[in-house]
């Protein structure tokens, strides 16, 4: 039949996230948001991907505008209390040298502080200071494949994100285990969280164990994103 | 009956060029959904307080913030591009020079006598004052979705939460300028002004 020749297995699955996004949602305005995001979107992220000059540092504030009091602990369910002996990174996927690094490890590497705006999706923003290991090193140990184009954060909580490399390669974006000169604390994101100025807040996983290298993002992009949020969501 | 009488009297019209009514009609609508999704956002965590501050009562576009953000970046092109060509045009038409205040409607209203052409002049100070304020909630609106990539907006505003404010402010503004502007343009043209506008 050529109706159902034309009609392929994506369009398939679209239709069907729209018409569950259709029946989901109670309240009319909420009903054509999905809508609107998934017509708007792309060329949002366009601009977003446009505008992020992965070589080029965002402007660094002095430290002496660290705000302490405006950082707000957002968690989606539970702060995982980890043991430092114990924890190791995982860094794997489409790489030629999955590793595995525990703290010691992550400490010998080099120390690069960052003072950003870190901005929610939530409407306020906290100048913070971040330290720790540049995510571009740890996937350069880590040496993908010339295919790779995604990188997905899996937290100890269950959280999980995935990020364009482009953002990753970006040389403020950390795995930080320091917060405003002191030991990252639990609530933050002990022993190794996200953190960079280029994206928003949701975008920075806490207690991240493994970091894992793919060529196509997965029908899971990220816990805010599977529920309607941006996924590049660049600042 | 009165309808046929012999003395009728022509009454002029007011017209209005259709590239100025297609410009107002679309800024009204992606105003309002700018404003009505705006405060979906706003409502995630008040500009004044925080968590703790005001909310508003939850009547806006989009139902959630994620949805909030949908529309809300979704009818930024259409409010500041639609701003972007009716710019274009005033200039290019030179509406600019006759269509909104200057030096004759400060003098009608200093030394001037006759009150229908003083309500002429607040008419016209009133709705060319609104295209700054629309023109800074673009501005302070692109400080706060790329605040790193313009960064040097948010320096221009002070610091984050002086942004906040400031693009928060143009809501009411716009609210009260609504109400000021179809006032004023009732007092000066009537309904019949106020339809040429719309139809």
């Amino acid at each position: 039949m050529p109706f159902m020749q034309s009609f392929n297995r994506r369009q398939f699955l679209q239709m069907a996230g729209l018409s569950s996004t259709l029946l989901l949602s109670g309240c009319g305005s909420d009903l054509f948001a999905g809508v609107v995001g998934q017509v708007t979107e792309p060329l949002n992220q366009r601009l977003d991907e446009l505008l992020l000059n992965p070589q080029k540092p965002v402007p660094e504030m002095p430290i002496s505008s660290i705000e302490p009091d405006k950082l707000i602990v957002n968690t989606f369910d539970f702060t995982p209390v980890i043991d430092p002996k114990l924890y190791r990174l995982t860094i794997d996927g489409e790489v030629n040298n999955p590793m595995q690094l525990g703290v010691k490890e992550l400490y010998k590497l080099p120390l690069t502080s960052v003072v950003m705006r870190h901005v929610c999706v939530e409407g306020w923003a906290a100048i913070v200071q971040w330290g720790g290991v540049r995510l571009r090193d740890l996937i350069q140990l880590a040496q993908p494949k010339e295919t790779v184009r995604y990188v997905y954060f899996q937290s100890a909580d269950g959280y999980y994100e995935s990020w364009d490399l482009r953002s990753c390669l970006h040389p403020q974006t950390l795995m930080a285990y320091q917060k405003n000169g002191e030991p990252l604390p639990i609530e933050n994101g002990a022993p190794l969280r996200l953190a960079a100025p280029i994206k928003l807040g949701y975008k920075h996983s806490k207690w991240v164990t493994r970091i894992m290298l793919t060529s196509n993002l997965l029908p899971q992009r990220g816990y805010w994103e599977d529920r309607g949020y941006e996924w590049f969501a660049g600042l | 009956m009165t309808t046929d009488s012999p003395r009728f009297k022509p009454v002029l019209f007011p017209k209005q060029a259709l590239l100025a009514k297609s410009f107002h009609w679309v800024n009204v609508v992606s105003l309002f959904i700018m404003l009505g999704s705006g405060l979906q956002i706003y409502n995630a965590n008040p500009v004044f307080g925080g968590r703790q501050g005001i909310h508003l009562p939850p009547i806006f576009i989009g139902g959630w913030l994620a949805g909030g953000r949908d529309w809300h970046f979704g009818s930024m092109w259409i409010f500041s591009l639609n701003l972007l060509w009716y710019g274009v045009y005033i200039l290019a038409s030179r509406r600019w020079k006759h269509r909104f205040v200057g030096q004759p409607d400060l003098k009608a209203l200093q030394v001037g006598k006759n009150p229908k052409r003083k309500a002429y002049s607040w008419h016209r100070i009133v709705y060319t004052a609104i295209v700054p304020v629309l023109l800074l909630a673009i501005l302070s609106g692109i400080g706060m979705y790329k605040p790193a990539q313009f960064y040097w907006i948010v320096d221009l505003f002070g610091d984050w939460q002086a942004l906040r404010i400031v693009h928060f402010m143009t809501v009411p503004i716009v609210v009260g300028f609504t109400i000021v502007h179809s006032l004023l343009a009732l007092k000066v043209g009537g309904s019949r002004l106020l339809e040429s506008m719309f139809w």
